[in-house]
């Protein structure tokens, strides 16, 4: 099975802290990955890397094979790389149905000029874009918000159309950086159950970064655990809930 | 009329200019009308409706750039008077210290635009880089260098203090520099600019509304929100930002060129700082990031200190009896307007708009 993305002995400075220390680890196409670890682990960073956020000081990072350390994150996004972010970063401004838009951007493909003249071309692609986006927002069951304004919404649905947002894109490898932070039980079983939908039913490969240590356990296929910028585990889930290295990460060491 | 008015069948009629008929029905009525006052009003209202429009086209330009895009440009006059120089040396006639082409409207118009955009593009790769305050410190240091080639380039400009004249106002060969005979009537020279000036702004205004319900418009807004959720999600910031600034510049240069040739000359003085923040405060109170925003901008700024000299000069006050000039009392209650939109509408006159049509919409159950 290929490779979705690939971490080869990644370090990344930021001055003297050691975000990422040598990490390297492998995420297979189609799988439902997950990073586990305490606060400042370096779970972000090693998103932000993928991402091209962040540069990382050495080591390589593969997408599909593909080299990415000179790719700008726009360039990334075109390898079929979406995510979605730790603290909501929807478009606060614009409704539901244009930020899922956005996200479908690089399914579009006509320059400013047509844009402003709005041939025919224009509008035959803005319907297909908006079928990409009726469908995400049909998915994901927010069909009452889509003319809403992001401000305007619960922070649960806005979690939700950040989702649909990276959805949009139709990625081959999603990013979820927590997405179930700050919600109740029952809002995340309904995200749970989205992710395990889209990895499903879409056949998308998911790295996954959360807290919620029931839910990862339940969904995940493999998981890796960092802690202070390294990895302490790679495996599958219930054997990194039995690794002593874990759980003194988890819950500290007795002297 | 369709029975259903807001019941749409189809994604293009959802997103659609007029979408019903109450819609469409007004807009042909306003431009009817505008067309007809330019036969019946006097030439004072005329310039004073050209200068309007022609200064929401160059609102339209900023508006893009800072209100729907998010970068802030300071030096957004500087791209209109390369507009105007552009008009004036393509189209203008060549004198002992000034030269000129004395080309048709139909070249040198767009061409006004598209140099002020390749100059927008050509300062692009600096303007991309930055962003917030050190963008604002850039684009200022753009307008001193502005004024700087302005008054110093005097084969172009005739230099500060004597200006040139504007471009000639020749279509496909026939010149209405002094008004055009149709049988027994005498169209002037202000109405058939104002008429172009119309019809260029109904275009542009219908580009700037294109631009808003298309991709680029919504990688615009995504920039301006969030730019790195917007690189995330494959949009390419650099590409974009020197887009939307080369848009704007065309918008500016357009404006130029007609506001020239309406004034029927220019000094390089004019395009100073004050002339650039100007431009700003028209969006402002307009209500940025808005279509229609900087058009009510325009007419607020163009017609304001018309009905306030109008107002002064009907109470037979003297100067001497209101302490200061009608011109400074325009400025006093203009920069009050700024700080009280700025407060509380930041939508601008588009928000108070917006607010009425939507009560006159639900009326008598407007709660």
């Amino acid at each position: 099975m290929k490779n979705a993305v690939e971490f080869v002995n990644v370090s990344l400075n930021f001055g003297g802290v050691k975000a990422l220390d040598d990490i390297s680890f492998e995420v297979k196409e189609g799988s439902l990955f997950s990073i586990i670890g305490p606060n400042g682990a370096g779970k972000t960073s090693v998103f932000n890397c993928v991402n091209g956020i962040y540069r990382p000081t050495s080591g390589e990072i593969k997408i599909y094979d593909q080299e990415i350390a000179d790719l700008k994150p726009d360039k990334i996004a075109n390898l079929g790389v979406s995510r979605t972010f730790q603290n909501i970063e929807l478009f606060e401004n614009m409704t539901t149905l244009d930020n899922i838009l956005i996200g479908a951007h690089k399914h579009i493909n006509y320059g400013p000029v047509t844009s402003m003249l709005r041939t025919k071309k224009v509008k035959n692609q803005e319907d297909e874009a908006r079928d990409i986006a009726e469908d995400v927002i049909d998915f994901l069951e927010i069909e009452e918000h889509r003319f809403s304004y992001i401000l305007s919404l619960p922070y649960g649905i806005q979690k939700r159309i950040e989702l649909g947002r990276a959805l949009a894109m139709k990625p081959k490898v999603l990013l979820l950086d927590e997405p179930a932070a700050g919600m109740n039980n029952e809002e995340t079983e309904d995200i749970a159950r989205f992710i395990l939908d889209i990895h499903e039913e879409l056949g998308v490969t998911i790295i996954l970064v959360d807290h919620d240590m029931n839910m990862v356990m339940d969904i995940a296929t493999d998981v890796i655990v960092m802690d202070f910028g390294k990895k302490l585990f790679s495996g599958s889930p219930s054997d990194a809930a039995k690794d002593q290295s874990v759980i003194e990460a988890y819950l500290g060491v007795s002297d | 009329m369709s029975k259903r008015p807001d019941l749409f069948t189809s994604y293009q009629k959802e997103i659609s200019i007029f979408p019903n008929n109450t819609q469409k029905f007004w807009f042909v009525t306003l431009l009817l009308s505008s067309i007809y006052i330019c036969f019946i009003a006097s030439d004072y209202w005329i310039i004073l409706i050209t200068n309007a429009l022609l200064v929401s086209i160059a609102a339209w330009g900023l508006n893009i750039v800072s209100g729907l895009a998010g970068q802030i440009n300071l030096a957004h006059g500087v791209f209109v008077g390369i507009g105007t120089y552009t008009s004036a040396v393509l189209g203008g006639v060549a004198t002992r210290s000034v030269i000129g082409f004395e080309m048709d409207l139909l070249i040198w118009l767009p061409l006004s635009g598209i140099v002020a955009a390749l100059i927008g593009v050509l300062i692009s790769p600096i303007a991309v880089r930055l962003k917030g305050l050190n963008l604002g410190l850039v684009t200022l240091a753009f307008v001193f260098i502005g004024s700087h080639f302005f008054s110093n380039l005097t084969f172009i400009t005739g230099g500060s203090g004597l200006g040139r004249k504007s471009a000639k106002l020749n279509i496909l060969g026939i010149d209405f520099n002094s008004g055009y005979e149709i049988g027994n009537f005498l169209i002037q020279k202000n109405q058939i600019l104002y008429l172009i000036s119309l019809l260029v702004t109904v275009l542009l205004g219908l580009g700037v509304k294109n631009l808003v319900r298309s991709k680029t418009g919504r990688a615009f807004a995504a920039i301006r929100d969030r730019d790195i959720a917007a690189e995330a999600l494959g949009i390419n910031l650099f590409k974009y930002k020197a887009t939307a600034l080369a848009i704007s510049c065309f918008y500016g240069g357009v404006a130029g060129a007609l506001l020239t040739t309406t004034f029927g000359g220019v000094e390089p003085g004019t395009f100073n700082l004050l002339y650039s923040i100007l431009f700003i405060a028209i969006v402002i109170i307009g209500g940025a990031g808005t279509v229609l925003g900087p058009l009510f901008g325009a007419f607020f700024y163009v017609l304001f200190p018309a009905i306030i000299q109008y107002v002064v000069l009907s109470s037979n006050l003297s100067e001497q009896d209101l302490l200061i000039t009608p011109q400074q009392i325009e400025r006093i209650i203009f920069g009050l307007f700024i700080i009280l939109f700025l407060i509380f509408e930041p939508r601008g006159l588009w928000g108070i708009w917006f607010r009425l049509r939507n009560y006159f919409k639900a009326w008598p159950f407007s709660y």
